[in-house]
C-alpha cells in the first residue's frame, strides 16, 4: 500500500473520529440552545392555557396562535398585553418572588396570619392587610386599614382601588402583580 | 415528581385546594408526556452505535496496515464481540428502558474500541500472543462487562431501590477496599497494594468500591442534606458549616487517607475524596465545603509528602521532571518524560495508527494509554477522545440536572463525575499537569476491573436517565 493513500486514510479517521463527535453534538442541540416544541408540546401548552383560564369547552387549539408567541417553556404564560380579566397573581419582588398563584373567584386575602390567602411574613404586612376582590369586569385592590398601607404603582391607596393587568401592589417589601 | 416540584409553590399556606390542582396537573402532564415516541431516541442511539463500530473497527484495520501491511481478520472477529453486545444492550435498553439516554452507550463503545485497537496495537509491537496478549484479556473482559451491564439494566428496573441499600454499599464498599490488604490474596504491583489475585486472574476490587461508595453517598446525602446546609460562622466572606456537621467530611477523609497510608494509591485516594467533596457540593449548595475538602486535601498532601517516600518520589518526578538524574533514577521520571517525547513526536495529526514508536513507554497500554493514543493520532485525535469524555459526563451531569428527585440527582451527578475526575487525574498525570498518580483511563486502559466498574456505570447511568421521562432531548 503506498505512502499517500496511508496518510488519505490515517486523515480520514481522525476526519471520522471528528465526525462522530459533531453528530453527536448535532443531536444534543436542543440542550444547547434550548427545545425546540414539538407539535405535541403545542398543543399541551394551548390546553393547559385554556384550562387555566377556566374555559369548559375545549376551544380547538389553532397551531397558528401557538406559533405566534412560540413559548420557550411549558411554565411560561401569557404575556400581559391587551385586555382581559387577570388569572393569575405573581410575587416580582420580596422573600417570595416567583410565586404564582391562580386567583380565586372569590377573591384573595393577602396578610401575616395563616388564615390569608396568600401569607406573607415580615414586619411591614399586617395581620390582615389588604384584599384583591372582584367587582364587576375587574380586580380591585382593597387596604384592609393596614398599618403601613397598600401601594398600587407607587401610590398608597386607602380604598378599593382598580388594577389593570402588569401593574404594580406593594405591600410592605413584597411586590405583586396580576397576570392574565 | 410530584414530591419535589410543587413544595415551594405549596409551602405559601394557600388553601389546599390549589395544591391539589397543582399535583393533579402534574400527574396529568406526566400522563401525557408518555404518549411521546421514545422509539427515536433508540433508532438514534443504533446510528451512532453504527458509527462507534466503524470508529472501533476502522481503529484496529489502521493498526494492522500500519505495523503489519496487511489485514489480519481473526483480531477483528474477535473484537466484533464489543459490537456484539453493545447491540444487545441496545436491544434491551429498546426493552426496559426505552427512554434511556442515546448518547452514553455509542460514546462508551468507540472509547472501549478505540482502547482495544491501541492495545492490541501494542501486543503487535511486544510480539504477544493468546492470553500473554493484553489485547486478548481486554475483549474477553468487555464481554464479561457487556454481560454484567446488560443484567444490572435488566434487573435493576427501579434504581431508587438502591437507596434502600446504602448502608449495604456502604460495608461492601469498605469490604472491597479492605481485600487487597487481606493476606493470601492480596497482590503489591509496582508498590501499590490494590490487587486482589485467585491464581491467573487479578482484579482490582477498589473500581467497584467506587460505584458502592457513590450509590452509598447519594443515599446518606439524600437524607443529610439539610443539617449539612445549615451554616454557621461566617469567616472569609464565606459561611461555614457548624463544627458538629464536619463528622462526615472528616471520616471520608480519614478514609482516604487510610487508602494512601496502607495502599499506597495516590491516584485512588483523590478520587474517592473528589467524589464526596463533589456529592456534598451537589447536594447542599455551599461553597465552604469545597473550601474546607480543598484545605483537608491540602493538609494531607503536605502530611504525606514529609512521612512517605513515595509521595515525596512522585512530587520530584513531577516538578523536575527533566532532570537528568531524576530522569535516570529508579521510579524518577523517565515514563513521565517518554510520554511527553511521544506526545511532541505526534503532534498535531499523529503518527498514524501503528506507525509510531509508543511501546517505547512503560505501561503503554494500561497506565500511559493516553500519550501512546497521543503519538499515533495527534493532538487532534488526543482531543477528540477528551471530547468523547466531556460528551458522556455532561449526559451524566444532565440527569442530575433533570433528575425526579434527590436520589437521582446525587447518584448520575456522583457517577458521571467519577469518571471525569479520573480522566483528570490520568490526562493531568501524564501532560505533567499535576503529579503523576496510576489510575487508569476509564474504557481505554487495559484492565478488566476497570472495564467492569465503568460499564457498570454507564449501565447505572442510562438507567437513571430513563427515570428523567419526557424531559430528554429530541
Amino acid at each position: 500500500m503506498s505512502e499517500l493513500t496511508l496518510i488519505i486514510i490515517r486523515i480520514g479517521f481522525l476526519a471520522l473520529l471528528w465526525l462522530f463527535i459533531f453528530i453527536v453534538l448535532y443531536s444534543l442541540r436542543s440542550d444547547l440552545f434550548g427545545p425546540r416544541l414539538t407539535q405535541l408540546q403545542q398543543v399541551a401548552v394551548q390546553s393547559q392555557r385554556s384550562r387555566s383560564a377556566g374555559t369548559t369547552g375545549t376551544t380547538a387549539p389553532a397551531p397558528a396562535a401557538a406559533a405566534s408567541d412560540t413559548p420557550t417553556t411549558i411554565t411560561e404564560r401569557a404575556a400581559p398585553a391587551g385586555g382581559g380579566l387577570a388569572r393569575r397573581i405573581v410575587v416580582t419582588s420580596g422573600p417570595k418572588t416567583g410565586l404564582e398563584l391562580d386567583l380565586p373567584e372569590t377573591g384573595l386575602t393577602i396578610g401575616r396570619s395563616s388564615g390569608s390567602g396568600l401569607q406573607i411574613k415580615d414586619d411591614y404586612t399586617s395581620g390582615s392587610h389588604a384584599k384583591i376582590v372582584r367587582w364587576r369586569d375587574q380586580w380591585m385592590v382593597q387596604d384592609q386599614g393596614s398599618t403601613n398601607g397598600t401601594f398600587v404603582d407607587g401610590k398608597r391607596v386607602s380604598e378599593a382601588t382598580p388594577v389593570r393587568v402588569g401593574s404594580s401592589i406593594r405591600i410592605g417589601t413584597t411586590t405583586f402583580e396580576l397576570r392574565r | 415528581m410530584t414530591q419535589a416540584a410543587p413544595r415551594d409553590r405549596a409551602a405559601t399556606g394557600s388553601n389546599a385546594l390549589q395544591t391539589g390542582l397543582i399535583q393533579l396537573r402534574e400527574v396529568t402532564e406526566a400522563i401525557r408526556v408518555r404518549v411521546r415516541n421514545p422509539a427515536k431516541l433508540r433508532n438514534l442511539e443504533l446510528f451512532l452505535l453504527v458509527i462507534a463500530w466503524v470508529v472501533g473497527g476502522g481503529a484496529m484495520v489502521l493498526v494492522q496496515l500500519g505495523a503489519l501491511e496487511t489485514v489480519d481478520l481473526f483480531p477483528l472477529q474477535l473484537a466484533a464481540i464489543l459490537a456484539v453486545l453493545t447491540f444487545a444492550l441496545h436491544i434491551a435498553l429498546r426493552v426496559v428502558a426505552r427512554e434511556a439516554d442515546a448518547i452514553i452507550l455509542p460514546v462508551a463503545t468507540a472509547l472501549n474500541g478505540i482502547g482495544i485497537a491501541m492495545i492490541y496495537r501494542i501486543d503487535i509491537a511486544q510480539g504477544a500472543t493468546g492470553w500473554d496478549a493484553a489485547s486478548m484479556r481486554q475483549i474477553a473482559w468487555t464481554g464479561i462487562a457487556l454481560v454484567i451491564a446488560i443484567a444490572a439494566i435488566v434487573l435493576v428496573r427501579n434504581h431508587r431501590v438502591l437507596a434502600r441499600y446504602r448502608f449495604l454499599a456502604m460495608a461492601a464498599a469498605f469490604v472491597l477496599l479492605l481485600l487487597p490488604l487481606m493476606p493470601g490474596i492480596g497482590r503489591t504491583v509496582n508498590g501499590a497494594t490494590v490487587w486482589v489475585g485467585v491464581g491467573p486472574v487479578t482484579f482490582q476490587p477498589g473500581e467497584l468500591a467506587k460505584i458502592a461508595l457513590a450509590i452509598f453517598f447519594a443515599g446518606y446525602l439524600m437524607t443529610a442534606r439539610d443539617s449539612l446546609s445549615v451554616v454557621g460562622k461566617r469567616f472569609l466572606g464565606i459561611r461555614f458549616p457548624r463544627v458538629r456537621d464536619l463528622g462526615p467530611i472528616l471520616v471520608v477523609w480519614a478514609m482516604c487517607m487510610l487508602v494512601l497510608v496502607f495502599q499506597r494509591d495516590l491516584g485512588t485516594s483523590l478520587l474517592y475524596f473528589g467524589l464526596f467533596l463533589v456529592m456534598i457540593y451537589v447536594a447542599t449548595g455551599r461553597r465552604s465545603w469545597m473550601v474546607i475538602g480543598v484545605g483537608l486535601v491540602a493538609l494531607g498532601g503536605v502530611a504525606a509528602y514529609f512521612t512517605m517516600g513515595y509521595v515525596q518520589r512522585r512530587i520530584h518526578a513531577w516538578i523536575h521532571a527533566f532532570d537528568n538524574d531524576v530522569y535516570n533514577a529508579s521510579g524518577g521520571s523517565f515514563q513521565i518524560v517518554e510520554g511527553i517525547f511521544g506526545m511532541a513526536h505526534g503532534g498535531l495529526l499523529g503518527t498514524g495508527l501503528g506507525l509510531g514508536r509508543p511501546y517505547l513507554t512503560p505501561y503503554a497500554n494500561s497506565d500511559y494509554i493516553i500519550p501512546s493514543l497521543g503519538e499515533e493520532l495527534g493532538l487532534a485525535g488526543l482531543m477528540a477522545i477528551l471530547c468523547l469524555y466531556i460528551v458522556l459526563v455532561s449526559r451524566g451531569i444532565r440527569v442530575g440536572f433533570q433528575g425526579p428527585d434527590d436520589f437521582t440527582k446525587l447518584l448520575s451527578v456522583g457517577l458521571a463525575f467519577v469518571i471525569g475526575l479520573q480522566v483528570f487525574i490520568v490526562v493531568g498525570g501524564v501532560t505533567r499537569l499535576i503529579p503523576l498518580t496510576g489510575l487508569t483511563t476509564p474504557f481505554l486502559a487495559a484492565g478488566g476491573s476497570s472495564l467492569l466498574a465503568n460499564w457498570l456505570i454507564v449501565a447505572l447511568l442510562l438507567r437513571l436517565s430513563d427515570s428523567v421521562r419526557g424531559r430528554g432531548f429530541a
